[in-house]
Formats: C-alpha cells, structure tokens, sequence
C-alpha cells in the first residue's frame, strides 16, 4: 500500500455502558477529524458500533482504507459478569475442594451488617466436579493425575450443558503438569469447549482468587470470540484493509490483538478506566508534566489514578460485580493486571441526604443516567451533585451539553430545598455543602491513592477530566494542596483518545517464591524466558518486531512471612547482578513506606512480572501558535456563581467558550469555561493560561 | 489609642453545628484510621493478622474516648481500645507523657478478654500537651503458655501477662519488656515483627492526626469528639426508642469441659436506654479458659446490640452511652483477676445468640439465628529439619438466617476475620488439607433455612516426617445454633480422629490436643450449621 498517497488515520471506539463514543484522528495532523456518540445497544453492542462505524462513513469523515489503526474498549466483559451473561461453565478442581466457591474468604466486608450477601458464584453447584490429583507444597506430585476420571467428569458436565471449562488444581501456580495434561486430553476428547487453566491465567499462590480468576475467563471466552469477532469480521466486510486489525484495550493499560484477547478475555476487564488514565497521562506529558493525579468524575463514580514518570501504576488485582460497588471484598476477586486507580461514589448523579447523624451525606448512591439529577427533567426528584452545582451557578441552565440539554433550576432548586429543611440550612449554603463534601470525599480518595504508595499529592499537578471532574478540580486541588490544574480538551470524551494512545502490551505474572539469599536463579532465568516467549507471540501476532518491544522486569519482594509485598522493578535476571540491588532497593522502598525497617528476617521473592511494551500509539496532537492573551472573543456571557473565599452570596464571574478559547489566551479565577461536555470552574485566584494544545494549564490561588 | 475588637473564643466552636464542616472532619478522621489498618496489613507477618485480618485501629481524643476505627477493624477491638486507653490514662499521668512514649499492655481485664491481643497505644503531641490517640489492638500469634487451652486452670498458665507499661518512652525501647516478651513467646521473631507493624500503625496514626489538627487550627480533638459523639448517642437513643418497651430475657447452655454452663441475660429497654444485665449467669469456671472478663462482655454485649439498633453508624464511644451493661462479679461473665481465660470466645460469642434471641419478638426482622461460629485450628510443632513453626487456620461457620433471607453462606462472626487460604497454610507448615467442603443439609430447616455447617478433613504432609500437633477448642459440640420462630436448630460440631469422634460421641472433649504422629492419621472436623428461621412450609400436596 501506497501510504504517501491516502491519508492516514486512527479511530478508536470505547463501549460504555450508556454510550458508544469513536475518535477519529488524523494521524498526519494530530487533529481529530470526527467525535461520534452512539447509544450502547445492551443486548448485542456491536451492533452499535457498527452502526457508529457506518454513521461515520456516511458523514464523509471515515473512509476505511485510510484507518492505519483500530482500538476498541468494551464494557463487555465487566457486564456480562455483572449481568450473568457468559457461557454456562464448569470448574473441574482437586478433589475435597469444589465448594470452595461458595467459601470464598469467609469475611465480613461490613462489620455491623449481619446480612450483607456474598457475590454468587459464576459455577453452579452441580458443574462444580472434582478429580482425584494431588500437588504439594514444594510441586511434588503426592498423587497422580487420573485423565480419564477427568475426561469422564467433563462429558457428565458437558452432558449437563456446559460450553466452558475452567481446570483449577491446588499448587498449580508451582507444578502445571496436572493441568496440562487434563486439559491436553480434554481439548482432543471436546475440541469444541472453551477451557482456561489456572496455571496459565492465574499462576499466583492463593486457591480462591486463582480459581475465582479461571473461571471468569472460561466464562467470556466464547462471548467475546463472538461479539468482538464477529465486530472485527464485520469490519473488514466493511472496508477495513485485511492487513489492520482491531486491536483490543486491557485492563493494563496495554493494546492486543483481537485474536490473542480471545485466549485470555479476562484481561478486558475494566479496559474502559485504564483508558482514561492513558489519556491523561498523554494531556499531562503534552503540557509538560510526566507526574499528574488524574481526576475523572463522571456520572456516577470519580476515579484518581497516580501517573509518575509518565506512567500509570499496575495493581495486581480487581474485583468484578461487586454486591456492593464501593465495598471492598464484596465482588469475585480477579488476579489480573490493572491500572492501579481508586474509585470512590461521588459523581454529577450522586445523591445527597441527611443520615442518622443528622450529617450531610454524597453518595455513594446515585440517580444515574436515569432518573438522574432532578434539573435533568427526567423524573429524578432527589438532590445530586448536579442539581447543587446548577444552583451554585456553575452550570449553565441552557449550555449543558453544548446546548443540547436544558437543565430545570426549579426542579434542583424544589429538590435541595427538601435537603435544605432537614438541615436547618438555606436552599444556597446546602448546595454549597453538597459540592464541599463531594470535593472532600474526591480528595480524601486521591490522598490515600497517593499516600499509598508514599507519595506527597501536593507534588502532583491534577488533570482534570470526565463530564464532571473540570467543575470540581480547582477547589479539591486546594484540599490536597496541589499547586496546579490541568484541564485537557475534549475533557468529556477523553477515554477514546487514550485508546488511540496506548502502546501494545502485555503485563504477565507469576509466582516462584523464594528467599532472595538462597534463590534458583536458572529457574528465574527459565521463568522469564517463558514469559517473554508468551509475551512476544501476542505482540507478533499485533505485527510487532521483537527489537521494538521493551522488557520491564519486577518482582514482589517482601520480609519473611509477611502477606503483602512491594513490587521492586529490576534490569536483568543475570545471576550475581541484581540480587543486593534488589535487596537494596527493597530496603530503600519499605523504609520510605513504613517508616522503619525490620532487620533480621530475610526478603523473600514471591510473583515475577513482566510488562512487554510495544511502540505507543502514533497519535501527536498538533501544536497551535500561541496568540492574544486576552480572552474577551470567547466570552459568552457573565453569570453569577458562588465562589471560594468570596463570602456566602454570588458574584458575577465571566463564562468562556471553549471552543473559542486560543492557545496564549490567559483566564483570571472566579471564571466559568464550557465545552460540548463539561464545565471547567477557576476559584478566585486561580490563573490560567490556554496551551499550544487547547489544555487550560491552571495556577491555582492562595487556599481557601 | 484603637480600640481593638478581638473576637470572642465562643465555647462552642462553628463546625460543631454545621452538618457539612462536621462530616468533612469525621471523614478525615476515619481515613487516618483506614490508613493505619492498612500499614498493619502490609507490615505484619503472622497468618492471623496478615491473612485472617485478626487486628483492629482507632483514633482516640485526650481523654481515651474513641472517635474514629478502621472500616475493617475487628469490632470488638473497637470497643476496647477506649478502655486501654483510659487505662493507661490513669496509670500515667497524662503530665508526665512524652513524645515518643508508645504504651502497651495485653491485660485481659482492660484489653480484649485473653492474652494472646496486644494493645499498643500512642499519644499525639501537640505544642507540649497530649492532644489525642493512636491505637492498634492485634493477635499475637504466640504469648506464651500451654498450648492446650482446654486444660488450663487459671490464666498464669496461658501465657505471659504485660501490665500496663512503656514499649517505648521518649522513643527509646523498654529493652527489658522487649526481652521479656521475646523470651516468653513461641515464634518471638513473628510476634516481634507484628508488635512493630502496631507501633509503625500508630506512628502513621500520630502524624496524620497532627496534619489534621494543623489544617483546622484544633489544640486537640476533645470537641471534635465530644460534638460527634453526642450526635451519635442521639441516633442511638433515638434508634432504641423505636424498639417497644419492656423486659426481655433469654438464656443459653455454654459447653465447658466439665459440664454445661448458662448464660442468662434480662434486657430492658425504656425508653431512649437499654439495659443488659448477666444475673443469674454461671460462676466463673475452674478450668478450661471459658470465663470472660468483664471488658470482653461488655464489647460483645455492645456489638451486636450496634448491628441491630445502628449498623450504618461508625462505631464511637457515643453509640453506647444509652447502654448499661452488668454482670455480677465473680460470673464466668466478669471473671476474677486469675481466671483462665484462654477460650474465651466458647462464652463471648454466645452473648448474640442471647441478645437476638431476648430481642427476636421486639425486632423480628432484625435479628440473626444462631451462628455456626468461627472454627479455629493452631498449628505448632517442628519440621524435620528442627525449625518450629505456628500457624493459624480459621474457617468460617455457617451463617444463621434473619433480616428476611436464608443463611447467606460463610463468615467468621462476630470475629470480622476471614479465612487462610490453603495453598497458603500447606507452603507454611507441613500438613495436608485434603478436603474442605459443605454438609449438605447440615444447616437448620425452616422458611428461612441456616447455612449448612462444612467439613474440612488434613493430616500430616506424607513423607514430611515432621512433629505436628493441633490445639483446638471446637463449640457446639453438644448445643447446636439454635432456630428462631420455629426454625430448627443447625447440626452439631463433630471432630474426628481416624473418622472416629474424638468425644466418643459425649460431646466433652477433656483435652484440645490433637497428636498427628504418623502419616495415616486424619483428623477431621465437620463444623456447626447455622439456624434456621420459621417453620418449613408445608410442600404442596
């Protein structure tokens, strides 16, 4: 193909639970050509994106011969586990242990709820079958695997329905053997079931989370060979050049190929969040910053996600369909990599309410999308987070939406009012509390997220984003002390351009556990190369060349006997190398967290991970020239809002169109900026000065 | 000359009747909480803190009064932290603390009811005065003592006793407590370890709390605490309240090694206070480690009467203002200084079967059957190689049902621990877990039915030729989680040997100490099911 003559570009498509949204960027430019919204199609969402991709054609924006890359984000797999919606699966386990499903962890994650219920597993009781087999604690084998016991259980299984497999065998993280040889006699005896491995998906210590993790993958494997396949299929029926594949988002932060997500759907699980964090990692390094706390607040949740050196931090684990979403140990642990962010209930649609304490609470319950806020004029009747900034004069009563959505000020002022009369507070200093405490609880969230992993959030610039973060960023940057404030373009739609950004990837995992003192380095070196086999035939089969890809090590290191580690990256596995530089940093990295070291008990290894990057995404966003700093041609109106440090009442404060913001253009706090799908709010004091970029780089003022 | 107008310091300060201002700094305050939960988390190395969770935080005001815990600290820790707290207040004037001080203490009659919890508590300082607390309460894997906790006779036998003392004063060790303890514990390099993720914790707590006392100008947290703690003794009152007048009793048998025991309880609730009163319970016992002290009766009198009345509320000191908790002196509620005390939980824990039970007519919907309860095995003995090892295994019981559901599955309540996983147990010691899995049908009948109870069968590792012996202290082995309204009871606790019941179906278990000396003995158990609620309804036809 001939590429100096067509143009090149790049779309994304990011299915979220109410919306499809696409980007399409002009690779050659940096300029995005086109921003589309689709309803999500719940029952099958390719329909949807299909229906986006052809809207697009239509319009004369997309022409599929020019895509030089395609990436989509799914909800897919986080609803379907939610919604119950994947294949009928069995659980082929050690005898004694098939009821450990139902065991769980057997903890209360509410102390003073007697009834809090346990998520239900996604086996059924009867396709729970057990095997006789049996590994030990050091991988010795104390009795031998009987196959045809296995392949006799699977038929019974698959005679009582079952399309999927998921084989979870105790120590197999270990000794895999087990497992591969029921699994290689169980795929000849039904080549047409779907099985995931626990010592392939999951090789971590821990029976329960391991289990929990095979299962959900067996459990999407045939639903996203289906949808995402048949989307990749329809796309390229469609125009899309045979030699472009779609390529998948995970739940690292890394892009795949469509064909290798296939083999481990887990991996795309809250694929839509590690977006968002790519995204402002992007916005953050394009204005200079490789340290940010990104802040992404929408509808129902707020998200903050500490990005250091221009990258976001993995997490080892998640938990999927939460009971209770903002209540840890109330969902199916899953052991994958994930960008390490903190969520917490505090959206646009949060709900404010007077609790037993005659306290004033947000969230985390929320009106979402539907009824929603009650100035939405959808029949919501209870105050939110959105309904107290509309009062507080921060949205505008016709400018929602970029014009598209009227917002019923009676209607939030009726349901505050209520609020207003419960706390013996007017209509205006209750809306002001409202925003105050969703502010607190973001700021709290950001600061333990940051305080976690021992570092200061004063040294971090905030970026800004989602549909509410931008109203909210200036005043909870103030709470954490941080200095400025980075509000990108296009706050509102920020996740489909992280796709676009994200590099090829994969994160791998596995745990050979040992003292660093008396460690098997050869079987390190032989864990790697295994790894960094698996990690190069995914990133090939994404056409990626080996002299591209960079190989980040680390391991979890912690004292002896400890449960929770430190993760310690290292160069190399060479065996006299890097053992005292990793005993070293280890030391160095516990007593930063904790304070104080312990000495006298030895640093054991446990999980080895390695991060396999491909090249990021070619996307660069045009740089335009800085012109007139004064924003006059953008102002649209003067409204009056209450601000921080300026007493009780309103005051008149201009309003911009962001739109007609310019780079050079400088804004002065108190000011309102609106775009297509936020509010950006400056507190008094604040300075701001539009980038080359279209970020508004915020100074925020003195503290409240 | 200007006459200045120096506004006037009101007695009451401006957040205090604001519901906004007042949220935020609660808020804080339990995040600091959080945050000192999660440093023992990450920093402790033994399996019943470090897996099972086994640990509790809390940030306390000048006077000991407790103001905020972590979300998941083990409840009653909750409720004895403040008790420590004002202990060592009146042991150590608080003239005389110092920067750096840590104060420990494990006194069962102050702390939490046995030796094996480890209080450590640390003053914040703030411009020379001692502005508030920091406090972590967590099982120590070892303190000490005979193993066999069945057969103990009084609490000298159960290991070491710290009174009251400094583990750290201006910052320098207690070198001779430290030396003590280390001397008088099994696995002192575990026990050291855990001790120093407390004072890490609180060290965490100190900070935070002064980072916060900065922001808001605050000398202390005195008013911050008194404001939220008469908010929530209001909510309380007004929670007790709703509940109808009157006097309610119940009564339940606790199994000791010599017979079985009763619990009584007689309950009043008038008005906007309730009163719990033990009259009538059982002597304290001479053997056996089943006695509880007055402090640990009192938190589980106070915690399950929270989960009925006020589970959305964080537990402080205010919450239970409107209680009044008695027990005669001498009961095997309010055992003397020199009980054995070991297995306390076979007595505690049953204080909610009691309360449920009393208050099942006043809150139908509210209450809980009985729980299977918490099954907790010790592992200890010696690898082939010499080296000693101490372990933990906890596995929930079956849940009794209530709130208008069936049992919902497994938990370790009313201890908020959780289980070790088995992989995790089998890398640390050398014993087999060869099946954990449901009793079907093991759980009470009813309506509503309880959570069977499940059985989990180990033996030694074959070939691992270690020395390998388990202490256990089983309950229900002869009363079963008892029904409500008609529902059935649970099945009963059995332990096996050989598949043979160890009791020789007596249900009297004279010994805790399960020897497995060859690789062909099994030991299993098969835990207690919980209650069911309401009579099964009659099948069609």
């Amino acid at each position: 193909m001939n590429t100096s003559e067509l143009p090149q570009h790049a779309l994304s498509f990011d299915v979220g639970g109410t919306f499809t949204d696409f980007t399409l960027v002009d690779l050659a430019s940096g300029s995005v050509i086109a921003e589309h919204k689709e309803l999500t199609d719940a029952e099958d969402p390719s329909r949807s994106s299909l229906a986006g991709w052809r809207e697009l054609i239509a319009q004369g924006a997309l022409d599929p011969a020019a895509l030089q890359l395609v990436v989509h984000a799914t909800t897919l797999v986080t609803n379907a586990v939610i919604e119950r919606k994947g294949a009928r699966t069995a659980f082929l386990t050690t005898y004694g242990f098939r009821d450990l499903l139902t065991f769980g962890r057997e903890q209360m994650y509410d102390i003073y709820d007697l009834f809090a219920p346990l998520p239900e597993p996604l086996v059924p009781d009867e396709l729970r079958i057990e095997v006789d087999e049996r590994v030990t604690r050091d991988g010795t084998v104390l009795k031998v695997l009987d196959v045809d016991r296995a392949v006799e259980a699977v038929q019974s299984m698959v005679n009582a329905g079952a399309t999927a497999i998921a084989i979870g065998f105790l120590h197999s993280y270990l000794n895999p053997d087990h497992e591969a040889r029921a699994a290689a006699r169980i795929s000849e005896a039904f080549p047409d079931l779907d099985l995931s491995l626990s010592c392939k998906v999951a090789p971590i210590i821990g029976e329960y989370e391991r289990f929990s993790t095979t299962i959900a993958d067996a459990y999407v494997k045939r639903l996203v060979r289906v949808a995402v396949g048949g989307l990749v299929e329809s796309l390229h029926r469609e125009g899309l050049a045979a030699d472009c594949d779609v390529h998948i988002m995970t739940s690292s932060g890394g892009i795949v190929a469509s064909s290798d997500a296939f083999q481990r759907p887990i991996r795309l699980l809250e694929s839509g969040p590690a977006a968002g964090a790519l995204a402002a990692a992007f916005h953050g390094k394009l204005a200079g910053r490789t340290n940010v706390l990104s802040l992404d607040m929408g509808g129902t949740t707020a998200k903050a996600c500490l990005i250091e050196d221009g990258k976001a931090g993995l997490a080892p684990v998640l938990e999927a369909a939460r009971v209770d979403r903002f209540k840890p140990g109330s969902g199916l642990p899953v052991i994958i990599p994930v960008v390490d962010l903190i969520e917490i209930g505090a959206g646009g649609g949060s709900i404010a309410r007077v609790d037993e304490m005659g306290l004033l609470k947000v969230g985390p319950e929320s009106a979402g999308a539907a009824p929603g806020p009650a100035c939405y004029g959808l029949g919501g009747t209870l105050p939110t987070v959105t309904d107290a900034n509309l009062i507080l004069g921060y949205l505008s009563e016709d400018g929602f939406l970029g014009g598209r959505m009227e917002l019923d000020r009676t209607a939030a002022a009726n349901a505050i009012g209520g609020l207003a009369a419960q706390l013996g507070l007017d209509m205006e200093a209750t809306a002001w509390g409202i925003n105050r405490v969703a502010n607190e609880a973001m700021a709290a969230a950001a600061r333990i997220h940051a305080i976690e992993k021992n570092r200061d959030p004063r040294a971090f610039s905030l970026l800004a984003f989602g549909g509410a973060g931008p109203v909210h960023a200036s005043a909870v940057a103030r709470i954490l002390g941080t200095r400025e404030v980075i509000f990108p373009p296009g706050a509102g739609v920020a996740s489909a351009l992280g796709c676009l950004v994200a590099p090829l990837a994969i994160a791998l995992a596995r745990t050979l556990p040992g003292r660093l003192d008396t460690l098997d380095w050869e079987a390190v070196d032989q864990l790697y190369q295994e790894m960094e086999t698996e990690a190069m035939s995914s990133l090939a089969a994404a056409g990626v060349a080996r002299e591209r890809v960079s190989m980040r090590r680390s391991v979890d290191l912690k004292l002896s006997g400890q449960y929770h580690e430190l993760t310690v990256d290292f160069e190399d596995a060479d065996h006299t190398g890097p053992r005292p530089r990793l005993e070293e940093d280890f030391v160095r990295l516990y007593s930063d967290r904790y304070g104080r070291m312990l000495t006298g008990l030895a640093i054991e290894a446990t999980t080895w991970r390695l991060n396999a990057t491909g090249p990021e995404g070619a996307v660069q966003l045009q740089a335009g020239e800085p012109g007139t700093a004064d924003p006059s041609s953008a102002l649209r109106e003067t409204r009056e809002a209450r601000f921080l440090g300026r007493g009780d009442g309103l005051i008149e404060a201009p309003v911009y169109l962001r739109s007609s913001l310019r780079p050079g253009m400088a804004l002065k706090g108190p000011a309102i900026v609106e775009e297509a799908n936020a509010t950006l709010v400056l507190q008094p004091g604040d300075a701001g000065v539009v980038n080359p970029y279209g970020a508004i780089v915020v100074a925020i003022g003195e503290p409240q | 000359m200007t006459l200045t107008h120096l506004p006037e310091r009101s007695t009451t300060p401006a957040w205090a009747n604001d519901p906004v201002g007042l949220e935020i700094m609660w808020s804080r305050l339990m995040a600091i909480a959080d945050e000192m939960w999660s440093t023992v988390l990450r920093t402790a190395v033994s399996s019943v803190i470090g897996a099972a969770q086994d640990f509790g935080c809390e940030i306390l005001d000048a006077q000991g009064n407790g103001l905020a815990h972590a979300s998941r600290s083990m409840p009653v820790f909750n409720l004895v932290m403040p008790v420590v707290t004002r202990a060592m207040l009146s042991r150590f004037p608080v003239e005389a603390m110092r920067p750096g001080d840590v104060y420990v203490t494990n006194d069962p009659w102050i702390c939490a009811g046995h030796l094996d919890d480890i209080t450590t508590v640390t003053p914040v300082f703030r411009n020379g005065r001692v502005a508030g607390f920091a406090s972590t309460v967590a099982h120590a894997t070892s303190i000490g003592g005979m193993l066999d906790r069945v057969r103990a006779r009084d609490r000298l036998e159960e290991g070491l006793f710290i009174p009251p003392d400094y583990l750290y004063r201006q910052g320098e060790p207690n070198h001779t407590l430290f030396a003590m303890l280390e001397a008088n514990v099994r696995s002192p390099e575990m026990v050291m370890t855990d001790v120093a993720a407390q004072v890490a914790a609180n060290d965490v707590g100190v900070k935070r709390v002064n980072a916060f006392l900065d922001e808001y100008e605050l000398d202390d947290l005195r008013e911050l605490a008194a404001v939220v703690q008469q908010r929530s003794e209001q909510a309380m009152r007004r929670a007790i309240a709703a509940v109808p007048d009157g006097i309610y009793r119940n009564q339940e048998a606790v199994e000791t090694p010599s017979g079985d025991v009763l619990l009584k309880a007689t309950i009043i609730i008038d008005g906007e206070e309730i009163w719990v009163d033990y009259a009538g319970s059982a002597p304290e016992q001479p053997v056996g480690g089943i006695n509880c002290t007055f402090t640990y009766t009192r938190a589980h009198t106070a915690y399950p009467l929270k989960c009925l009345l006020t589970p959305s509320i964080p537990s402080n000191e205010g919450c239970f203002k409107p209680m009044h908790i008695s027990a005669p002196e001498g009961s095997i509620l309010n055992a003397g200084p020199y009980a054995s005390i070991g297995t306390r939980t076979k007595t505690g824990w049953h204080s909610h079967g009691l309360i449920f039970g009393a208050l099942a007519k006043a809150m139908p919907v509210r209450v809980q059957a009985g729980n299977g309860l918490m099954h907790g095995l010790y592992a200890a003995g010696r690898e082939v190689d010499g080296k000693p090892f101490t372990m933990y295994f906890f596995t929930g019981g079956g849940r009794g049902a209530g709130g208008g559901k069936p049992g919902l599955g497994y938990n370790c309540f009313p201890s908020s621990a959780g289980n070790i996983p088995v992989e995790v147990f089998e890398s640390r010691v050398p014993i087999l877990v060869e099946e954990r899995s449901i009793m079907q049908g093991s759980g009470g009948s009813g309506a509503l039915p309880g959570t069977p109870g499940h059985r989990f069968r180990l033996r030694r590792l074959p070939g691992s030729n270690a020395d390998v012996r388990l202490y256990l202290h089983p309950d229900r082995l002869r009363h079963p989680a008892p029904g409500l309204f008609g529902g059935g009871n649970g099945n009963l606790t059995r332990v096996l040997l050989n598949e043979r019941d160890i009791t020789n179906g007596t249900g009297h278990m004279a010994s805790g100490e399960v020897d497995l000396a060859t690789d062909d003995d099994v030991y299993t158990s098969e835990t207690a099911g919980g209650g069911g609620i309401g009579e099964v309804p009659d099948s069609p036809g």
